[in-house]
């Protein structure tokens, strides 16, 4: 049995021009094509992309009056506060935060008089950017989740992540009436949900 | 330098001599025909799987609640996602492919018979459990076509007899479709099968090795003329590799691998259709009742594990040779045709 046929020992100090040619182009080839692979993967590995966003329609700027907030649930169901602070037809004159209190999961309502945030379950206060400033929120350091807002047309759109979002569109509700001690959702949960399912209050 | 080496030399004494005896196998000349090097094709193909399955693993979430929105931010969202998940769906694709050919090759030349019974059935072994991974993998994904592959799949080794309720309850981890599912499809794609894929390959390969590729000559070439297995044939091998990755990432960017609907247990979809190498016994199981199909197929699949010996009987009794490829070629276009006919039909 031969089995040196196909590539003989070069003689020592001598080395075939086109077989180093052939050697190198091989490996160039190899390296520019795993080492494509490989950065791909690296690229991979780190999720540098942001998540999507959609605009999604709320009202036209004039429905909300200066100093007044709606209310807004996005087809995921988040519940989100949208307040105009300002008398500008801007973007930054209004403020969009999630209306659900981080402390206990009650929803927060503006009040114009007292320029704030109030959770009427224990006294939660944020200012108008959403920082807590007052009651167990502040205590934690929490505060509530802002979203960006787009004015376009004189039509009001909040940026939502796509992320998460149920097919549907988001709605606009009544805005909640504060509700007094005995109607807290926070003590009373159970009692609350049985009543919201029956359409009353508990 | 040499400082270096001697460090390495007296922790770990090797001896790079042996090494070189090891790889420089003499190969006959045979294999210089690139048909006769379709195994190795499969063998990369499989570390590209492991290499692009690892990477998929960063993102995957095996739930019932999670796995679809995962795939999805690998195919959508994450950077080159799209590209890895289509490189490890064709690679399925290429694996399975050229795995049956690499069957075909050492079927149509014989290179199955005395002494190397024992390399087909562990190849056979090898090609029963890709085809089981590739089931698993295409179930993962949790899209229409994976929870009813998976349920009829459920309802299939359900009616083998005996052991078939067991095996059902095994692969669901429970009497229907539930939360445990997808995480054990998943351990099962994985991890496990794998492991076992790589066990049986180490086997497959000491055995070849052990025994040598078969003896061939073609009129022209010379007597015992072979070359090296290393450098010459690893070339090749490297050769064939980078025209694979060609090849996979042309596949991938043409047709990439695309979300389906999700899965919806209350929604039968008109038409299911498994993937391509599940057609021939999906066609299969519509022609006659399902227990009948799972009988005879179970028998068919035991009698290709078992061809050597039915071969070599043959042989004693009938004194020829070609009655295995006359039933190979049977084999191959009824195969070919239960496939194209699923392919083509609605129901």
């Amino acid at each position: 049995m031969s089995s040196d046929e196909q590539s003989p020992a070069p003689e020592a100090g001598h080395v075939d021009p086109k077989a180093l040619g052939s050697r190198l182009l091989m490996g160039a080839g190899l390296a520019a094509g795993y080492g494509m692979f490989a950065a791909y993967a690296v690229r991979f590995l780190f999720p540098a992309r942001q998540p999507r966003t959609t605009l999604a329609y709320v009202a036209h700027v004039d429905e909300v009056p200066e100093g007044r907030a709606l209310n807004y649930t996005t087809s995921g169901g988040r519940k989100i506060i949208i307040t105009r602070l300002g008398r500008g037809r801007a973007a930054d004159d209004f403020v969009a935060l999630g209306s659900t209190c981080p402390h206990l999961g009650c929803q927060v309502h503006w009040e114009g008089q007292n320029d704030r945030f109030f959770c009427p379950c224990h006294n939660g206060t944020f200012d108008r950017s959403g920082k807590a400033t007052g009651g167990p929120p502040a205590a934690a350091g929490q505060s509530l989740p802002k979203y960006p807002l787009v004015v376009k047309d004189e039509l009001l759109f909040i940026e939502l992540a796509e992320e998460g979002l149920a097919a549907g569109e988001g709605r606009v509700e009544e805005p909640v009436a504060t509700r007094g001690p005995g109607h807290d959702p926070c003590l009373y949960p159970r009692a609350f949900e049985d009543a919201r399912r029956r359409g009353g209050r508990a | 330098m040499s400082s270096v080496s001697g460090w390495f030399k007296e922790r770990l004494p090797f001896d790079g001599s042996k090494l070189q005896h090891l790889t420089s196998e003499p190969v006959p000349y045979h294999m210089k025909r690139w048909w006769f090097c379709l195994g190795g094709t499969p063998a990369y193909l499989f570390m590209v799987q492991v290499v692009t399955g690892i990477l998929l693993a960063f993102y995957y979430e095996a739930s019932t609640a999670r796995a679809y929105e995962s795939v999805r931010y690998i195919t959508e969202d994450a950077a080159f996602g799209w590209y890895l998940r289509s490189v490890h769906k064709w690679g399925a694709t290429l694996m399975i492919a050229t795995m049956i050919l690499h069957q075909m090759r050492v079927f149509f030349t014989g290179a199955y018979r005395k002494p190397r019974e024992i390399n087909w059935l562990v190849g056979m072994l090898i090609l029963v459990t890709t085809l089981v991974i590739g089931f698993t993998g295409y179930s993962l994904v949790f899209e229409q076509l994976s929870y009813w592959g998976v349920t009829v799949g459920g309802n299939i080794s359900k009616s083998v007899p005996v052991v078939g309720p067991l095996m059902h309850d095994f692969l669901f981890g429970g009497a229907q479709y539930g939360a445990p599912t997808v995480p054990r499809l998943y351990v099962l794609h994985a991890a496990v099968l794998p492991v076992v894929l790589v066990l049986l390959l180490v086997v497959h390969f000491t055995v070849l090795r052990i025994q040598g590729v078969t003896d061939f000559r073609f009129s022209d070439e010379d007597e015992g003329k072979t070359f090296r297995f290393f450098p010459d044939h690893v070339y090749t091998e490297i050769i064939a590799g980078l025209v694979l990755m060609i090849l996979l990432s042309a596949l991938a960017t043409i047709f990439p691998a695309f979300m389906g609907p999700k899965a919806d247990p209350l929604t039968t979809p008109e038409v299911i259709k498994p993937e391509w190498w599940f057609m021939v016994t999906f066609r299969w199981l519509k022609l006659m009742g399902i227990t009948a199909a799972v009988l005879s197929m179970g028998l068919i699949v035991f009698l290709m594990f078992v061809w050597p010996f039915v071969d070599a009987w043959i042989v004693r009794r009938t004194r020829n040779k070609e009655v295995s490829t006359v039933v190979g070629v049977i084999a191959v276009i009824a195969i070919t045709g239960l496939t194209v006919w699923e392919a083509l039909v609605a129901h």
